[in-house]
């Protein structure tokens, strides 16, 4: 057993934190405004004040934004975003939420009905009128693109499509909301891809990860999305790898489940989840693929996302996009995107998201890329937003790079 | 699993250089961490070993120092050693951020405690501050930046010190990392300048804390020294530093674009050895445990800052490895009676002994795991602290790990 083990408890302390200030540097929110204190403070300087039984004063606590950066550079292994998110919850339960947070982490529920009405819903939420409505109402700040909504959805494509003969190896995926009703090219990719690889592909029954859940600090509503899927994908995938293509859902079904949220289950579901591009690379590497690519010359640019990060499994989808001939490849040296999935969006953050996404749209600016790489669909949003580039996920170039038998793929960018 | 040639644990300078070193010999390299390293804790400048007058030649100071501790670990690397991975070092940083040597010696520079400090090498940031003389010299401040008291150092420099306004209003309470990025905007370190320029009285140097840019610190030393006409340098301060971060990220960058996997946030939670090798570590993300095999492990983890030591009650244990610790004797002789000794603390002699290619050894001299390999401060026999030989050790040793690892 290492040291680290047998001191396990402890590092629930912040008593651990020795006031180092290395996440300082890694902060996002504290870099750009004066009115976050930075991890260090909110963190575990603020908890060693903090009573269960007395009222919460962290009015800034809101502002951390659940990046998790501080918790990947912390030398003594602080859970820092952790002890945020428990104040953050504390907070908002004494508070309450807004009607808008309220509304805004059910976008799962109305997702089906916006994508069945996108011919209507997406040009009312292009309308000044009805973005100055929901800005001054809800507070959803009119500045921000919101997403198009897309029909058929992922899930009815995949549903009604002609699947492919053959019968490989099987796996389940699990595509995430945005992925659903928003981004269905990356759900047809990523099947496509897995199919391509050789493998069968499932789509279970599921939910929502709850990640939106704990943005806002409601953690019990996160437990009840949480154990739906757990339930629903345990019963169905039983014995299946399960691939997720959002490191957003990722992490949250992978290590929030658990350790944060305490999902009887949750474990057992842990071990079968793996990041796409994380499994893809591990057939290369163990030489069960004969996957290869075309050549595809172009410039790409290439964003690693914070929670791809907190997955803590490198860089997989940058591997993979190297194997591509002809791609140039390069890493965007910026810390976070700024969006922090519906954080970016409300008014009293956007500036603040916009702030931090100047960095990154910088790094951009010096590499003039003709594409965007990113897993995450947080990061691809903002990025669109911050550079007006054509942005995605790293399996939606690769399924165009696939070396296919017969004909050109007249797909390919 | 996924196997590579070297695993590098720690990442910090040692285990940058280490990583850097080995993928440039074209080894497939995983370098973990579970934090950031101590970089943006203390990394400013390079210290070889400030202990040697300023006057002595470092390569004279180094040799003599050599043969006078036969088992510090610059008796492993050798001046040549030194000499070849401080410039492999360099090449990482071209202009116009170059780390340079004010002189042939070490060179005294300033510190936010308002001391002088003997280094060896500086970024070109800090470079100025080795010319600077107390009348010619203005110390600026910056109001509501708690990390720079710039009264005291300029107080204890004998200069003259001002405390300004940062150029733009509701900034006060502004972190380093903050107002370091704001520099990288040419009309803020333009406001800056022109604030310093109306605050001059004929001075030829001065002085800022360590925040002159994250991305472009070259740019924002143009700017100010051309509207002020003067020379500007940095100076180090209260952590996180910015030019650590700078350095980590330079690492980095060229480090994954290289093709080096990294991973930082958890620790090696355990190891797995058999006949005397290890074939692979386990890094725990909860509720997962990752297996990592590898021909060959470097261990970087640093002293007890950063995790690579751990003291018990009665004694130091190495808790990656469980590696012999040479001891610093019993427990009522670790600390000396004052903080600032100038005798090291005993504590901090203990730490890893190697052989001559930095494998760890037993108390008999015999290789403990035949494929590990030992690099940075963890080492013992040094006392980085007193000596200031912080740098030259993770980067000599992290170079020479690397090498001798990647030969076996």
């Amino acid at each position: 057993m290492t040291k680290e083990e047998k001191s396990a408890p402890l590092t629930k302390l912040p008593d651990v934190c020795v006031r180092c200030a290395t996440c300082m540097a890694a902060c996002p929110v504290s870099r750009v405004t004066p009115r976050f204190p930075g991890p260090k403070q909110a963190g575990p300087g603020a908890q060693r004040f903090r009573l269960a039984a007395e009222a919460s004063v962290d009015d800034w606590i809101d502002l951390c934004s659940g990046c998790r950066l501080c918790d990947t550079v912390c030398p003594a292994g602080v859970p820092i975003s952790e002890m945020n998110l428990m104040a953050k919850a504390k907070y908002m339960d004494e508070r309450g939420r807004t009607f808008r947070d309220w509304l805004l982490v059910r976008s799962d529920r109305f997702g089906e009905m916006a994508a069945r009405y996108s011919k209507i819903v997406n040009p009312l939420l292009k309308k000044k009128a009805v973005r100055w409505l929901l800005d001054v109402l809800l507070r959803i700040d009119r500045r921000r693109t919101l997403p198009a909504y897309e029909y058929p959805t992922f899930r009815r494509w995949f549903r009604t499509r002609q699947a492919p003969k053959g019968s490989g190896p099987e796996v389940a995926y699990f595509y995430g909301c945005f992925t659903n009703t928003n981004e269905t090219d990356v759900g047809k990719a990523a099947v496509e891809i897995l199919e391509a690889y050789g493998l069968k592909v499932i789509v279970p029954p599921q939910h929502c990860c709850g990640i939106p859940r704990l943005g806002v600090g409601d953690l019990h509503g996160a437990r009840e999305m949480g154990q739906r899927n757990v339930d629903s994908l345990l019963r169905t995938v039983r014995g299946l790898d399960i691939l997720f293509s959002s490191t957003s859902c990722g992490l949250m079904l992978r290590h929030e489940y658990g350790p944060l949220l305490h999902l009887p289950g949750a474990e057992e579901l842990s071990g079968r989840l793996f990041d796409i591009s994380e499994y893809l690379l591990r057939l290369h590497e163990e030489g069960k693929t004969a996957a290869t690519f075309q050549p595809l010359p172009m410039k790409a640019a290439y964003f690693a996302p914070c929670h791809l990060r907190a997955l803590d499994i490198g860089l997989p989808a940058l591997e993979l996009l190297r194997m591509v001939p002809g791609l140039e490849v390069s890493m965007i040296e910026a810390e976070c995107c700024g969006l922090g999935g519906l954080y970016g969006f409300k008014r009293e953050k956007f500036s603040i998201a916009e702030e931090i996404g100047k960095d990154l749209k910088e790094a951009v600016a010096r590499l003039k890329p003709d594409i965007i790489l990113t897993d995450c669909e947080g990061c691809r949003m903002q990025i669109r937003h911050l550079t007006g580039l054509r942005v995605l996920h790293p399996v939606q170039l690769l399924r165009d790079a696939l070396e296919r038998r017969g004909k050109p793929d007249p797909k390919a960018c | 699993m996924r196997r590579f040639d070297l695993i590098v644990i720690g990442t910090g300078l040692a285990g940058l250089t280490a990583a850097r070193t080995a993928i440039g010999m074209g080894a497939k390299v995983l370098i973990v961490g579970r934090g950031m390293g101590a970089l943006a804790l203390f990394g400013n400048t390079v210290d070889l070993l400030g202990e040697i007058p300023p006057a002595t030649e470092m390569a004279e100071g180094i040799a003599r120092w050599i043969a006078a501790h036969p088992e510090h670990p610059y008796a492993r690397t050798g001046w040549e050693g030194i000499e070849g991975s401080i410039a492999a070092f360099r090449e990482l940083f071209p202009l116009p951020y170059p780390f340079v040597a004010p002189s042939r010696g070490n060179t005294l520079l300033p510190t936010g405690a308002g001391t002088m400090r003997p280094t060896w090498l500086a970024p070109v940031t800090m470079a100025a501050g080795a010319a600077m003389t107390p009348s010619e010299t203005l110390i600026v401040g910056l109001r509501g930046f708690k990390d720079f008291q710039g009264d005291t150092v300029s107080l204890h420099l004998q200069c003259r010190g001002v405390t300004l306004s940062l150029p733009r209003y509701g900034l006060e309470g502004l972190t380093a990392p903050a107002i370091a990025r704001l520099m990288d905007e040419t009309s803020f370190r333009e406001g800056l300048g022109e604030s310093i320029r109306q605050q001059m009285a004929g001075e030829r140097f001065i002085g800022l804390p360590a925040v002159l840019g994250l991305r472009n610190p070259a740019a924002v030393l143009k700017t100010l020294e051309a509207i002020t006409g003067a020379r500007i340098f940095e100076i180090p301060m209260l952590p996180p530093s910015i030019p650590g971060t700078r350095i980590f990220h330079r690492f980095r960058e060229e480090l994954i674009a290289k093709g080096a996997t990294f991973r930082m946030g958890h620790p090696v939670s355990g190891v797995t050895v058999k006949e005397g090798r290890c074939q692979k570590i386990s890094i725990p993300n909860p509720p997962l445990v990752a297996d990592h095999r590898a021909d060959r492990f470097i261990l970087a983890t640093g002293r007890f800052l950063g995790g690579g030591l751990w003291a018990e009650m009665d004694r130091i244990v190495e808790p990656v490895f469980d590696l012999p610790v040479f001891q610093p004797g019993e427990r009522g002789r670790w600390f000396g009676g004052r903080f600032f000794d100038p005798e090291a603390h005993p504590i901090h002699r203990s730490g890893i002994v190697t052989d001559t290619d930095l494998r760890p050894v037993d108390a008999a001299g015999r290789v403990v795991i035949a494929n590990v390999w030992a690099a940075g401060s963890i080492l013992a026999h040094h006392q980085a602290i007193e000596e200031k030989s912080r740098e030259g050790i993770d980067i000599a040793t992290g170079f020479l790990a690397a090498k001798r690892a990647l030969a076996s």
